[in-house]
């Protein structure tokens, strides 16, 4: 990039607030998925002046302009395809204003998850949406990838908790959308918005919803000897009427991994376990937990074990929380999938993704959001050996393609990015795409922000340079 | 029948087949949308002649409205334009129900009463109790974001909806979303649809999560003598560990208004806080007990534990509060304002001087503590116009200083004309146009009837 343009930048932001050094633009070139790209430089906003004069210098220079938060993302949302300026949150990171009486906060989008239920437990309240890596993962980059976690199955992901977004247009328009209030006169832009992985807008500032701790929780741990006892206890829960507060999985082989790693105390010998917790008032979790014990038992589960306090609590999620971790420890490179099917089908699904492991040759280790079918294999690979890379992106379009089959979705969280692009037109007819192109087209008319990401891009890398939209458009509806 | 009228009849029996047109006008005045006919309304089957439909009113330039029930047409502007009705009640199937995967698609024509039935047998029900339930279709209630008294638990058709199918204006079929309860695949253009009557697209499917139907169900209600009485147990309900599936709160007035209906609930005169909490007998108890001890804290006159009759009634009033307050009087406006909880003593209390001013009464309905509905009643005389129209004028001012949502539900046509029923537009203006353009470049769907004109 030119020095000129790094110097402007640093005009703009504070030397210290630059990077365009090989080696630091090496750091920003990953995110947690297995792409990479590599941008020309990063800028550290401390403001929204800021993120607004930084837009109009890319449009100066015609750069592309890519947000990024901490760079947890599994899909490549954060990574600058196509170069340009990494737009990084990391000093807009202030939690504005809490207002308890409410139940909302203010916060700009570089504030860590995590640490905004920290700082709301004192008034009795957090933010729900609770993704794996809510320890550094920011809400900005939730709100890019309408993230979700282990206790959406009950409270939903990310667009059910924000109510409000300033966003900067690439056109450096600053624009309001929806506000503090549940709903807004008009079209649901914030709705639209959230989940559009940075393609339409930069999201400056967030007004969140935060929900009532629960009165009582328990989490529970049911050991299985067989997959399909664990998948059908599952199905038979929510059939039941039963919605847990959350309802994950883990295999036989993943859980083996884990427990080296946390030291939960998941049994090393059985083929699944199902962590599950319910909450609310203490009567409603207590008889919710005793019809939970009842189906798993009736599913032979081999035992059902309850989380006597808050530390074992803690330790199960941690086996589940840091469970990619754990994998790390055992695999030079893994790959993480996402996909949705119909919970009802989680036993042939899983029994087709055994297959499809002895057929690529590679581990697949299974972990995941059982309650709503959220899928989440891991391919187990060496980066090392491009013949295995190509095997395990292989094994991975393979299971996409089995859970769209299955009448699910290609991603249930992690967001299609740069990874999953091109498998769009397995849900979506090229007039679906070519709607959605015009959609994004509105916001972001030359591709300025987040190039090559949710689209194919197909047909000449179209969105790169679309017809920039009439201004007048909007004048004579 | 005009020329024009009988031509535009032969070319869409072609499209939609003879049994599918009406051009008479005895059955165009039930299409009416603000006192306005259509020259011809079509009751398409399937997606693929919706589609039609849509190709060939967006060639002549023909402006259509879709329609279901007819329950929520006051809503929005007058149409600017209006030649055809898209009636969808012939789209009325269920096309996929999955009750272990608690999963629904449907058409948009099927009423929520009649899906409701179908539901209920599978022990499940989807949350979204709109008003006139028997009458209103699932494309209405999300192209109208009706409301309803569950939201309190459940949230809105946003937090319900997995997927749309839809039409847009060029008469291109799409889709959004999906059939799975989790999905981030693509832009959620289906969020779009919800609340923008009719203006972006025509609705042909809707895929919906469904709850499991709890096993058992009570209904309190709590009386106070005054406002701050039933905020007070409002707010001790937002900060307590209770899980409630309604908390609604209505004025005296209101509550009159519903006797009609459900018969003398608790004494005249008295703010109702009507609370209903779901699950095991065990959960209900709890629940019972709390709120005794906290209506009381709130200095409570009454409070009672209704039985299912009384249940049932009361719901539906709940349900229907914007309607029955709409012709409780031959005039009335009624605002839906969503609000932070905190906002709402300052702009009742602005209100009810305003109202006194006018000399008009208030019915007033708390939502789910975060949506106000105020209905201006004016005494039964038509020449209060002037006074109903300048003070909803002064409400709507009121609203938009003080950071609140508002927007005019139902109101007099006379009324609609002057005022506009929309807060004026604000910096998403020009976005939204351009969203406009994409998914209707010819302006063709209810022209005029949403906010900022579009």
């Amino acid at each position: 990039m030119q020095q000129t343009i790094i110097r402007e930048l640093g005009k703009l932001v504070g030397n210290s607030g630059v990077l365009s050094s090989a080696e630091d633009l090496l750091l920003y070139e990953y995110d947690g998925s297995v792409e990479e790209a590599r941008p020309d430089a990063i800028a550290f906003p401390r403001r929204k002046q800021e993120v607004v004069e930084i837009v109009r210098l890319a449009n100066r220079y015609d750069l592309s302009i890519v947000g990024r938060g901490a760079g947890t993302g599994l899909s490549g949302g954060a990574l600058a395809r196509q170069g340009g300026i990494v737009l990084a949150f990391s000093r807009m990171n202030h939690i504005l204003e809490i207002d308890a009486e409410n139940q909302r906060a203010l916060v700009e989008p570089g504030v860590v998850n995590l640490d905004l239920s920290r700082a709301t437990e004192k008034y009795g309240l957090y933010f729900a949406p609770d993704p794996s890596s809510q320890k550094s993962c920011t809400i900005g980059g939730n709100v890019s990838e309408n993230s979700g976690g282990p206790h959406t199955l009950a409270y939903g992901v990310t667009s059910n908790h924000v109510t409000g977004l300033e966003l900067v247009l690439p056109d450096a328009t600053v624009v309001q959308v929806g506000g503090r209030n549940m709903e807004t006169p008009g079209y649901d832009l914030a709705g639209l918005v959230i989940g559009s992985e940075g393609t339409f807008a930069l999201v400056t500032e967030i007004t969140v919803r935060l929900l009532r701790l629960p009165e009582e929780v328990r989490t529970l741990l049911a050991i299985y000897e067989s997959l399909e006892d664990a998948t059908d206890s599952v199905v038979d829960i929510t059939a039941r009427g039963i919605i847990p507060a959350a309802c994950e999985m883990l295999d036989g082989w993943t859980l083996r991994a884990v427990e080296a790693y946390v030291h939960a105390g998941f049994p090393l010998d059985s083929a699944a376990v199902l962590l599950m917790e319910v909450e609310g008032v203490r009567e409603a979790a207590e008889t919710q937990a005793d019809e939970i014990i009842e189906v798993c038992r009736r599913h032979k589960a081999r035992e059902v074990r309850r989380a006597r306090d808050a530390r074992e609590r803690a330790l199960l999620w941690k086996g589940r929380k840091e469970a990619f971790g754990a994998v790390g420890r055992v695999s030079p490179s893994y790959y993480v999938l996402d996909g949705v099917i119909p919970r009802t089908k989680l036993t042939p699904t899983l029994l087709r993704v055994e297959e499809i492991s002895k057929h690529c040759g590679l581990v697949i280790g299974n972990i995941f959001h059982a309650g709503d079918g959220n899928l989440h294999p891991l391919i187990l690979f060496d980066h090392r050996d491009p013949a295995q890379f190509r095997r395990a992106r292989a094994a991975g379009e393979e299971i996409m393609q089995l859970c769209v089959e299955m009448g699910g979705t290609l991603t249930g969280e992690h967001g299609v990015g740069m990874e999953k692009n091109e498998l769009m037109p397995l849900m979506f007819t090229e007039t679906d795409l070519d709607l959605m192109r015009k959609v994004r087209a509105a916001f972001n008319p030359v591709g300025r922000l987040n190039p090559g990401k949710v689209l194919p891009l197909g047909k000449g890398c179209g969105e790169t340079r679309l017809q920039p939209f009439p201004l007048s458009a909007g004048g004579n509806l | 029948m005009s020329e024009v009228a009988e031509s535009l009849a032969s070319r869409l029996a072609e499209l939609s087949g003879t049994g599918r047109v009406r051009t008479d006008p005895k059955s165009l005045a039930a299409y009416e949308v603000d006192g306005r006919a259509p020259s011809a309304a079509l009751l398409p089957g399937s997606v693929s002649e919706v589609a039609e439909i849509l190709r060939f009113a967006s060639a002549e330039r023909l402006a259509v409205i879709p329609i279901g029930g007819r329950t929520h047409m006051d809503i929005g502007m007058p149409p600017q334009r209006y030649d055809l009705a898209l009636d969808v009640s012939a789209m009325k199937q269920v096309l996929a129900y999955e009750p272990r995967d608690l999963t629904l698609g449907v058409e948009p024509g099927i009423t929520y009463a009649e899906l409701d039935r179908s539901l209920r047998k599978e022990g499940q029900f989807l949350p979204l109790a709109p008003s006139f339930a028997e009458r209103a279709t699932l494309g209405g209630i999300v192209a109208a974001a009706a409301d309803t008294p569950l939201r309190y638990a459940h949230g809105t058709a946003k937090d319900l909806l997995l997927g749309i199918e839809f039409v847009t204006g060029e008469g291109v079929i799409s889709k959004s979303g999906g059939r799975v309860v989790k999905n981030v695949t693509g832009y959620d253009l289906h969020k779009l649809l919800i609340g923008s009557l009719g203006t972006l697209a025509v609705i042909t499917r809707l895929n919906f999560r469904t709850f499991p139907l709890p096993p058992g169900r009570r209904m309190f209600v709590a009386a106070f003598a005054d406002l701050s009485g039933a905020l007070t147990l409002g707010r001790a309900i937002m900060k307590s560990p209770l899980q409630l599936r309604v908390v609604d709160l209505v004025n005296p007035r209101a509550a009159g208004l519903f006797t009609a209906y459900s018969g003398s609930i608790l004494g005249r005169d008295s703010w109702l806080a009507v609370v209903e909490a779901a699950g095991h007998e065990k959960v209900l108890e709890r629940h019972a007990r709390d709120l005794a001890s906290l209506s009381q804290d709130a200095q409570a006159t009454e409070f009672v534990a209704l039985d299912e009759d009384h249940r049932e009634r009361l719901f539906g009033c709940l349900c229907d509060f914007s309607p029955i307050a709409f012709g409780a009087t031959p005039a009335a406006t009624v605002f839906r304002i969503a609000a932070i909880f905190s906002a709402i003593p300052a702009l009742l209390e602005d209100t009810r001087k305003l109202a006194e001013c006018h000399a008009l009464d208030c019915a007033i309905l708390i939502r789910a503590l975060s949506v106000v509905y105020i209905a201006l009643l004016p005494p039964a005389n038509p020449e209060v116009y002037p006074e109903l129209a300048s003070c909803s004028r002064k409400l709507m001012t009121l609203c938009v200083k003080s950071g609140v949502a508002p927007m005019i539900e139902r109101c007099p046509l006379e009324i609609k004309n002057a005022l506009g029923i929309w807060p004026p537009p604000g910096t998403e203006r020009e976005i939204t146009q351009r969203l406009k353009h994409v998914f209707d470049p010819h302006c063709i769907l209810s022209p005029g009837r949403f906010r900022g004109g579009i």
